[in-house]
């Protein structure tokens, strides 16, 4: 057997017993296995976040004036079926495009965090990496006219490149005061944060001067579409009609991936996960601790900030620059969950963002069956609360397992003698 | 003694067992870690429960003190059969615990850690006053000196013991649990915890005391139970047996104690340290101060002392784990003073660390991962950048087949879930196995049972006997009597005598040690002048 898979089965912090495979396969073998248990756990904490918030549901509608019990029914039908949930064929093709679009900047903040988890360090500066990434990259597009010379893939691409190094740079910043002054990252991150923002907001205002805004909304950045230097479409845009999906997707899984052979078969994966694990025995063992952490921060700020990148290079969205020093963006902050849902695995993560942007499609429809679209955050916060139980769970279901298995047993053999064995 | 199983129904007064344990079977997946155990605890003894890591002593006292339930066998309190559904069952029994590793709350003072679940109150108000009296009787009643006011984490770790202990008495226990009391007490600590061990059992409690060492059962028990591998060996007076014996039922095999060498040929010198200085971080004065010795290849040198007495600063200042204050350190001609960890390791420098959990492992990494935790970037190892699974898979497979280190799954097993000593033999096979010209091994050692204990003496000395040196710092006097070649006491950061083990005893080094006395040495001097 090769061994690349082991290795990824023992990075999960699982309790041994739970890796003894019987030598019989069936149902039990099936229960079983980690793989299992783990998708078991997380459909169970999905469920109770769900039965919860329909309960949520009942108790609204029962009390509301003006609605009924059907009304939460109705909610919860159209909260499970997320995208898929209202409007005409052509209505649910724009909704799964939307879902998919939104999901992309999502996966990227999430693995911003994710790869932070995996090094010890929490990365909550996430959003202002997202700033920074979203003013870098919109500079370059918005300043580059290519709708005549046809160079769009081009400045896209540089869009994306300085956009990242701005993220890296502001990434690494909270690193470098952790590594070298040993203050707390989350700290920093805080700060570096609401620093963005008042920097972003201030970097477009008209004061500056840098970007002819005056073509937008009042307040607002002009689109990438205006300098044809959006995300390619791929054809995506006919298949999901009406919707803004672009090839922002491929890319969020295609880092996705890429993380995650760094960290699984890369020495520098190996050296990462080692700080993480353990600072100490990183240093005995002679490695740069100092620099894993900058690195992993880097790296972080470079995720987030593609994120941004990737969001705000669509075509059809608009940057509103001159409220962003008010309010720090939503998807920096939701990466959290995001890596949370994943348990930090990179490929986890193309999945928990999906999932959670699926929700939260169910939830901008929700008005019409009369709730307010926050229940879809409050199913999302419940769900990421029972993923704290997601060992409980995986331990009852190893105990009935277990318990079955003794009641065959014993059945078979019924004699127990007893010895003496003290003289 | 009386193995009618029907006796209960009528001898509850007569028996004479406080606790009797019965046929006690506890699985677990995969292993049975408890097989059809005997355990009778006579009221006022202390009764040792001997076994190798790994041989289900610590299940047993959780099946006794209700933290798990046994799958079979049953449990009697003064012959009458009893449940202990879970620890307040068994505080309800007189069963109390003190772990090896302490339940006290850190920011707490002693007197409301010993109160604490137990407190009396009046409308809701804490009677602290009564409790205090109490405690300070039984303090001075048991000489568990303590002070009722400090704060845990100021007070040292054998303070921290006698609260424990204070907090079983306080609670009126008369069955006392001690897991491992010894593995972290300092030899002076070990010594005052026999004798209050000992006043106890005179005024009638009854101590099971959970241990690996063999001269504290010889010194205190009145009788040992051995388990090996889950299963019952045997129980025995240990005035009528040896700690030869005792170590052989616990191992199942015969157990050189004392490892036998021959005389040392010390060649060339390989490390060469001068007036070495560390700072301390915490004060202003320096914790190592002017240290200076050589370690030739061939031979084990030894730093004795009492712990605390600046030997792990020292190592880490000589490891590269810590900067040096001033001196200078050189390895085979080379001055490593501030080289990183890894040029020292380059060098050959392999470290046995005194912390196996904090600096020796990584213990969510497979076994594989952590047998190259230096050699991860060699080109054997890596390709491109990318992890070579396949020759690291074989790498360790050859260690861990040549050092016997045993483990569910093989390389691919989490080091997290191994037993201690096969997580120390994985860390000496690693060190061991690097090209390397001198050996620092810090209490390679401690908290292990016999078995391994051999087996890590035997290779220090197949080491020296290979030509390398050794720099060994341990806490066992024993130890260092047994292995060394030649042996530098440590008092308060500075070598304060240098013994030849066969010309010197226990007694002498131990006044070295606690600073009575110093060798006024001329090669400080010289080496000052240098």
């Amino acid at each position: 057997m090769r061994n690349d898979k082991k290795i990824t089965v023992s990075e999960r912090t699982s309790a041994p017993m739970l890796n003894e495979q019987p030598k019989n396969g069936g149902i039990n073998g099936f229960f079983a296995k980690e793989g299992t248990q783990s998708v078991l756990a997380s459909l169970v904490c999905i469920s109770a976040g769900l039965i919860i918030g329909f309960i949520v549901m009942l108790l609204i509608s029962a009390f509301a004036e003006r609605m009924s019990i059907a009304d939460a029914f109705s909610g919860l039908a159209i909260l499970v079926c997320g995208p898929f949930s209202s409007g005409s064929l052509n209505y649910i093709t724009t909704n799964f495009g939307d879902m998919i679009f939104y999901a992309a900047p999502l996966i990227l903040t999430g693995l911003s965090v994710a790869i932070a988890f995996k090094t010890g360090l929490f990365n909550i500066g996430a959003p202002g990496q997202f700033l920074m990434g979203t003013a870098g990259s919109l500079y370059v597009a918005l300043s580059i006219d290519s709708r005549e010379s046809g160079t769009g893939v081009a400045v896209w691409l540089l869009a994306l490149l300085v956009g990242m190094i701005c993220g890296m740079v502001w990434g690494a910043i909270p690193g470098l005061f952790k590594a070298f002054f040993g203050v707390n990252e989350v700290i920093v991150c805080i700060m570096t944060n609401w620093i963005a923002a008042n920097l972003v907001s201030w970097f477009f205002s008209e004061k500056t001067n840098l970007i002819n805004t005056g073509y937008g909304k009042s307040g607002y950045l002009i689109t990438t579409e205006m300098t044809g230097n959006s995300t390619p479409k791929i054809g995506l845009d006919k298949v999901f009609s009406g919707s803004y999906i672009d090839s922002g997707i491929f890319i969020a899984a295609a880092v996705a991936v890429i993380i995650y052979i760094v960290l699984n078969k890369t020495i520098f994966g190996y050296e990462l996960k080692a700080c993480g694990n353990n600072r100490n025995a990183a240093r005995y063992a002679g490695m740069n601790e100092k620099r894993n952490i900058i690195l992993s921060m880097a790296i972080a700020g470079c995720l987030a900030a593609l994120g941004g990148a990737v969001y705000y290079l669509n075509p059809g969205i608009e940057f509103a620059f001159s409220s962003a020093y008010s309010k720090l963006p939503d998807y920096g902050f939701n990466g959290i969950p995001v890596a949370l849902l994943a348990s930090n695995n990179p490929v986890g993560v193309i999945f928990s963002g999906i999932f959670l942007r699926y929700l939260g499609q169910g939830g901008d429809n929700l008005t019409s069956a009369g709730f307010n679209r926050y229940i879809a955050d409050i199913i999302i916060a419940l769900i990421i609360y029972f993923a704290g139980f997601s060992k409980l769970i995986r331990d009852l279901i190893n105990k009935k397992r277990q318990m079955s298995m003794k009641k065959t047993k014993a059945a078979e053999d019924n004699s127990g003698a007893k010895k003496d064995r003290e003289a | 003694m009386n193995h009618n199983p029907h006796m209960n129904t009528t001898a509850a007064e007569g028996s004479p067992y406080v606790i009797e344990m019965r046929g006690i079977t506890k699985e677990f997946p995969g292993i049975k870690a408890n097989d059809n155990i005997t355990l009778q605890l006579k009221r006022g003894e202390i009764h040792a429960l001997l076994g190798e890591n790994g041989a289900g002593k610590s299940t047993l006292m959780s099946v006794l003190f209700g933290l798990y339930q046994p799958d079979e066998g049953q449990i009697f309190r003064d012959g009458v059969p009893v449940k202990i559904n879970d620890p307040n069952d068994a505080t309800a029994l007189g069963i109390g615990m003190v772990h090896q590793h302490f339940k006290l709350v850190e920011c707490f003072s002693v007197l409301d850690n010993i109160i604490l679940g137990a407190e009396t109150t009046k409308l809701g108000f804490l009677q602290k006053k009564e409790a205090r009296r109490k405690v300070l009787d039984l303090s001075e009643k048991y000489g568990l000196h303590i002070d009722p006011d400090a704060i845990v984490e100021d007070i040292t770790v054998g303070m921290q013991q006698r609260t424990e202990i204070l907090k079983m008495l306080y609670r009126d226990n008369d069955i006392l649990i001690f897991d491992e009391p010894t593995a972290v007490l300092t030899p002076q600590e070990i010594e005052e915890l026999m004798e209050i061990m000992k006043g106890l059992a005179a005024e009638g409690k009854s101590i099971l005391f959970i241990t690996h060492k063999l001269a504290e059962i010889m010194a205190v028990a009145d009788r040992c139970t051995v388990l090996r591998k889950g299963k019952y060996i045997g129980t025995v007076n240990t005035a009528d047996t040896t700690k030869q014996e005792l170590s052989d039922m616990m191992v199942g095999r015969h157990v050189q104690l004392v490892v036998e060498k021959d005389e040392a040929v010390p060649g060339d010198v390989v490390l060469s340290v001068r007036n070495l200085r560390v700072k301390s971080k915490l004060q202003k004065k320096d914790v190592v101060r002017r240290v200076s010795f050589d370690v030739h290849a061939g031979e084990i040198v030894c730093i004795a002392g009492i712990d605390g007495n600046g030997q792990s600063e020292f190592i880490h200042a000589l490891t590269g784990l810590e900067p040096v204050g001033a001196g200078k350190i050189v390895l085979g001609g080379k001055d490593i003073t501030n080289a990183s960890v890894r040029n020292r390791s380059f060098m050959g420098l392999s470290h046995i660390p005194e912390d196996r959990h904090k600096h020796g492992l990584i213990l969510d990494y497979s076994l594989e991962q952590n047998m190259v935790l230096q050699r991860y970037f060699e080109p054997e190892f890596q390709n491109h950048g990318f992890i070579r699974f396949n020759e690291v898979r074989e790498y360790a497979d050859n260690l861990i087949e040549k050092y016997d280190v045993r483990s569910g799954q093989g390389a691919a097993t989490t080091v997290r879930s191994m037993s201690g000593g096969n997580q120390q033999k994985a860390i000496i096979a690693r060190e061991l196995s690097r090209d390397h010209k001198l050996l620092v091994a810090v209490q390679p050692t401690r908290g292990l049972d016999v078995g391994a204990i051999e087996f890590i003496h035997k290779e220090i000395i197949k080491e020296r006997n290979a030509g390398r040196a050794i720099l060994l710092v341990s806490l066992e006097l024993d130890e260092v009597m047994t292995l060394s070649d030649r042996i530098l006491v440590m008092f308060e950061g500075e070598i304060v005598g240098e013994f030849d083990p066969k010309k010197t005893d226990v007694q002498t080094l131990g006044m070295y040690m606690a600073g009575a006395k110093r060798q006024n040495s001329s090669k400080e001097e010289m080496t000052d002048a240098e």
